[in-house]
């Protein structure tokens, strides 16, 4: 099996758990009734994690696209494209990151943008990064080892692309947790 | 342990308030209005600071808002 069918199939899992973990949480709440002409209202949180998700994942797909269309060793390869997948990914880590590091700049001034069911769900938002990680460095594990049988070794470029992938998911498992939490709470 | 429910009156003690705006009472005891609105669907149930804060705002006490139902 090739390393791109098992990126695919990671990329698969991710929306398909979330789909899970939202028809279940909406499964165990009851539906929410605004009158009619009123829509439910948002959250300054909740308005800034939909807009770092928008921000953290075009670069984010871009940069996955890049390294699908060159190959994985081109990472390591060819220069231009490691610079560009890497300063795709840090804009993408630094628009996914900015929900936890404002809020946490917002609870820290005591501002009035969040209230306690806020900084609830902010302190709930890390309980799936570990299990989203997991998920992804299991997937890694069996792609790697299957990709590379009877090889002596495994390329040094995976190391970097392991750590980004788990630094990218981790902090999307982070939004779409709290996205997931105001939903379900 | 039994569960418990805790259920609320606010959007009657709303009505009864003057039909009093979920944003005017959030504003008044310091959260969103969509945490009014969960609050009111029991969708969350809110700290003892909240929840004192909110019977404070009707003039009550919490025990006329909040009621806590063994399963």
């Amino acid at each position: 099996m090739s390393v791109i069918f098992w990126s695919i199939l990671a990329l698969a899992l991710v929306p398909a758990a979330a789909a899970v973990a939202t028809i279940h949480s909406r499964s165990i709440a009851p539906p929410l009734v605004m009158p009619p002409g009123e829509v439910f209202p948002t959250t300054s949180l909740q308005r800034l994690v939909r807009w770092s998700l928008a921000l953290g994942l075009v670069p984010l797909a871009v940069a996955g696209g890049l390294v699908a269309w060159f190959g994985p060793t081109a990472f390591s390869d060819d220069d231009a494209v490691r610079l560009w997948a890497t300063g795709l990914l840090l804009a993408s880590v630094l628009a996914l990151a900015a929900p936890t590091v404002l809020a946490g700049v917002w609870a820290r001034r005591d501002d009035d943008k969040l209230d306690e069911r806020d900084r609830a769900i902010l302190a709930r938002a890390p309980a799936g990064q570990a299990a989203a990680m997991l998920v992804l460095l299991a997937i890694w594990m069996i792609a790697l080892t299957e990709t590379f049988r009877g090889e002596p070794g495994i390329p040094a470029v995976f190391v970097n692309l392991i750590f980004w992938s788990c630094l990218t998911v981790g902090l999307l498992a982070s939004n779409v947790g709290m996205l997931l939490s105001y939903r379900g709470s | 342990m039994a569960r418990a429910t805790i259920r609320n009156h606010i959007r009657r003690l709303r009505f009864e308030a003057g039909e009093m705006t979920q944003q005017a009472l959030a504003d008044q005891v310091g959260c969103t209005r969509q945490t009014i609105i969960v609050l009111e669907q029991e969708r969350y149930v809110p700290s003892l600071a909240l929840a004192m804060r909110v019977a404070r705002a009707f003039g009550r006490t919490v025990d006329d808002v909040f009621e806590l139902i063994e399963d």
